[in-house]
């Protein structure tokens, strides 16, 4: 018996020239897994939303689901879907929409807790758990519920290893006693002992896919094979120093951190070990903390000090575009900084991205707008250039131009620090800063690269 | 035309964003820029934002409350209970002139009546306070005019921001409202 | 039901906090005083306005021992005060001086006990109080917005200086002058109210699918 039949999908974006879904089909039973696979912006979200009823705009087909049968869902990022304020207030929110009495809430939102593992008080602020903890939440927040179905929004690309492992053993559990789960995610090699059944969404429908043909092989760290040898003056220097917020418990120490013109330096570690707060610091913009001794073009670095010298990604970096066309947007720091306005026009080429030149930055895919982000800062030929997980969610087809741009960089004297929760496997680096256990450990591909002497 | 169904959750919480946004930035920018009548400035750019952006009757009304509300929550402002009425009612008297204003009126000018209108509610606030609390009617006519100069100025110069602003969000699909 | 992250009002330490108001009826009350006492101040005959100022003595009191900095009020008391006696001096002459300094006392008293409220009282007991009044649906909102405060700061810095690493004029010595406003709004306030759109729009999605709406009397999580 069927949770849920979708037959012979047809859907298209009104702007699009393809359809996005053209005789799609899919059928999940209780208690099976299924994994889609699939490049950014081929349509896994809208995907979720079809499923759940949501999706605005028509569709062609038939979507069925099983009398009384109930889907809940986490969506890419989880922060958003968290409206309460403590961990128990945010369990029982379903609760309290269904008019369950309050006496009988207490009962329901500990079991929920409990079949994902969390057993923490229920007075905890949200604001205090990791990511991992706020995913698993989001799911008792379903569970409460009971849904026969429970999809799952790329949970890879935003939970570090210890998370997905924590995940995937809630999964397990929930799938045994006969929950179905629907996990769209770009990366191959994850949650592979729960699928039961795995789909490539190309094309607009869901191809099967064997096991055979899954890349499963654990991301590694990429030394490049000709290192850039240290020359010039260090970009980055620093004898040593504790990452800590005021009044509270410290990030890490570092002994040592050293990065040259030309160089790529690897940031890793899990979520929370501090990654953004090292590059906001590096950038002179981290608040509440004391200054670290570390510099940065020989100086101490503070907001606007090294102009066009300094860029820094953040983190969904979609939130920079503002402006009506995407050239006018790549122009823009270079007019700011009076620099020759044509290299937006060449990099857009370099990008193959010159057919988007007249485009609103806002109607591009989320790849595209990203790209885009990135290069309206490349342009301007950085000398130090930080990026603050720039490959998350992207597919192997952005990620390929994204290498691209930043080797060209590094090429051209760029120093770039790059922070992910994982390396990085398409990305060839000269240095690794691995965080962990407190400590930031420096690895090198040569060892003359510790070397202070240009 | 203006649409006059019930905000959904959307909007609501579009609606209470804005309200946040202006309470937040008007914190951070008390103490910064002492210039009077700044906070016209700001509360003319939401309300008129909520209005393009909802276009609702009523929006306007709903984010002076809220953007009260938090304020008195927060102590910004240090109006207390009264923080409600300095910020609702420039809000109110908006959405009142909303009711006479012909539709077929070009958004710039609709705009621009509409803050004259919130800077003239929130100017006679301060009239009222001067009045009740017995200052002469030449020192209160004074302030009230000094309020109404300043308080105008930075109306307009939001009011002329919010068309360019709305007319972005639209055609960039962020907006789906006719009504602009 | 309502408990906020990380957000404080301004000017309050958070110190051990005797004689503050943690209670939500009292913190109704406390509300109810404030408004009774700030409508006094305007309302009251000269004559009793000496009680009002000992009312208000004792307020400013343990406000200033829970925390609360007197300097904001003391700001706008001073600048209100020379404005008033200046225009008095130049309008009425020095014989009318006492009856401008007796009206910005009025404001002051008037603006007092607001000051005391967001000292006294957690914002999570007012937000409490004022969900109360309000229907379900704008009480929902009103929580979501204390509990986007923070992610909002959060949102509004880091677009601020990515914006500014990107060479906007947007530096708060630039915002002296009003033609880098426009810069200000296109660069910060419009990308800011962009994440809004989408925020509101994600989070109205993810209370639906968490059935808000569906009952006609939701009821409260009582912990």
């Amino acid at each position: 018996m069927a949770l849920v039949r979708l037959s012979q999908i047809h859907f298209n974006f009104q702007t699009a020239a393809q359809p996005l879904f053209e005789d799609l089909n899919l059928t999940i039973a209780p208690g099976e897994c299924h994994l889609i696979h699939g490049y950014t912006g081929c349509g896994k979200s809208t995907l979720l939303k079809l499923l759940l009823g949501i999706l605005e705009r028509p569709w062609e087909g038939e979507r069925e689901i099983a009398d009384g049968a109930t889907l809940g869902v986490v969506m890419q990022d989880p922060n958003v879907q968290l409206l309460r304020q403590t961990l128990g207030a945010e369990v029982a929110f379903a609760l309290e929409n269904l008019g369950v009495a309050s006496h009988e809430m207490l009962l329901q939102v500990r079991s929920a807790l409990r079949r994902v593992g969390l057993y923490i008080s229920l007075d905890t602020p949200i604001s205090s758990l990791s990511l991992g903890q706020r995913y698993r939440l989001m799911i008792a927040a379903q569970l409460v519920l009971e849904p026969d179905l429970l999809l799952l929004d790329e949970p890879w690309a935003q939970l570090d290893d210890q998370g997905v492992q924590e995940l995937a053993a809630v999964l397990t559990q929930l799938r045994q006693q006969g929950v179905a789960l629907l996990i769209v995610e770009h990366h191959q090699g994850v949650f592979k002992d729960l699928v039961t059944h795995r789909w490539q969404l190309s094309q607009g429908q869901l191809q099967a896919l064997s096991a055979q043909e899954v890349d499963t092989s654990p991301e590694q760290v990429c030394w490049r094979e000709s290192p850039c040898w240290p020359q010039g003056s260090a970009v980055i220097d620093s004898h040593g120093f504790t990452l800590a917020f005021r009044e509270r418990q410290k990030l890490f120490d570092a002994e040592s951190l050293l990065l040259f013109p030309g160089e790529i330096a690897a940031l890793v570690g899990d979520n929370g070990c501090g990654k953004s707060t090292l590059l906001k610091s590096l950038a002179g913009i981290q608040a509440g903390i004391d200054p670290l001794g570390i510099k940065v073009f020989g100086q101490r670095p503070k907001l606007g000090r090294f102009g066009a010298d300094l860029a820094l990604l953040h983190q969904r970096p979609s939130r920079q575009l503002f402006e009506n066309t995407v050239i006018e947007e790549m122009q823009f720091s270079l007019k700011r900084y009076g620099l020759p306005l044509d290299r937006a026009i060449a990099l857009l080429g370099q990008l193959g991205l010159t057919t988007l030149a007249r485009h609103s930055p806002h109607t591009l895919s989320y790849g595209q707008q990203h790209l885009i982000a990135l290069a309206s800062l490349a342009c301007l030929r950085p000398k130090l250039l930080l990026l603050d997980d720039p490959f998350a969610g992207l597919d192997a087809h952005f990620t390929d131009k994204i290498v691209a741009l930043l080797m060209e960089l590094s090429r051209q004297g760029t120093a770039l620090v790059i922070a992910s929760h994982r390396p990085i496997a398409a990305l060839p680096v000269d240095r690794l800063w691995r965080v962990a256990d407190g400590r930031l450990e420096t690895l090198s591909a040569s060892p003359q690269a510790y070397s202070r002497v240009g | 035309m203006m649409n006059n169904k019930g905000f959904n959750l959307h909007d609501a919480l579009f609606i209470g964003f804005c309200a946040t946004l202006l309470v937040a930035l008007k914190g951070m920018l008390r103490l910064k820029l002492g210039l009077s009548g700044h906070s016209m400035f700001l509360m003319s750019f939401f309300y008129l934002i909520c209005y393009g952006a909802v276009g609702k009757r009523g929006a306007i009304s709903l984010c002076g409350l809220l953007a009260g509300m938090m304020a008195m929550t927060l102590g910004v402002g240090k109006g207390g209970p009264f923080l409600l009425v300095k910020f609702g009612l420039p809000a109110i008297a908006m959405d009142i002139c909303l009711l006479l204003l012909p539709s077929l009126l070009a958004l710039k000018w609709r705009c621009i009546i509409l803050a004259l209108v919130g800077t003239l509610a929130w100017a006679s606030k301060g009239l009222i306070e001067g009045l009740l609390a017995g200052m002469s009617t030449q020192v209160v006519a004074l302030q009230f005019a000094k309020s109404l100069l300043f308080g105008s100025f930075f109306a307009l110069l939001a009011a002329m921001l919010v068309p360019p602003v709305l007319e972005r969000l639209r055609s960039h699909d962020l907006i789906d409202r006719e009504e602009i | 039901m309502w408990a906020r992250r990380g957000v404080r009002a301004p000017g309050v330490r958070r110190a051990k906090r005797h004689f503050a108001v943690n209670d939500t009826r009292w913190c109704a009350l406390a509300i109810l005083l404030a408004l009774g006492l700030s409508s006094c101040a305007f309302l009251l005959p000269l004559s009793w306005l000496h009680y009002l100022g000992l009312a208000n003595l004792l307020l400013l009191i343990q406000g200033r021992y829970l925390g609360g900095r007197l300097r904001g009020l003391l700001v706008i008391f001073t600048s209100q005060l020379a404005i008033t006696s200046l225009l008095y001096l130049l309008l009425h002459g020095l014989e009318r001086l006492p009856e401008g300094i007796i009206a910005v006392c009025r404001i002051l008293m008037a603006m007092i006990p607001g000051w005391w409220l967001s000292v006294a009282c957690s914002p999570q007991r007012i937000g409490e109080v004022l969900s109360f009044c309000l229907p379900h649906k704008w009480a929902f909102v009103l929580t979501a917005c204390f509990g986007i405060l923070p992610y909002l700061g959060q949102e509004t810095r880091e677009i601020y200086q990515m914006q500014v690493m990107r060479g906007a004029n947007i530096r708060l010595k630039s915002l002296w002058r009003p033609k880098h406003w426009r810069e200000l709004i296109y660069c910060v306030l419009y990308p800011l109210l962009i994440q809004l759109l989408k925020l509101s729009k994600q989070m109205a999605t993810a209370a639906r699918l968490r059935q808000f709406g569906r009952h006609p009397k939701p009821t409260h999580w009582p912990y």
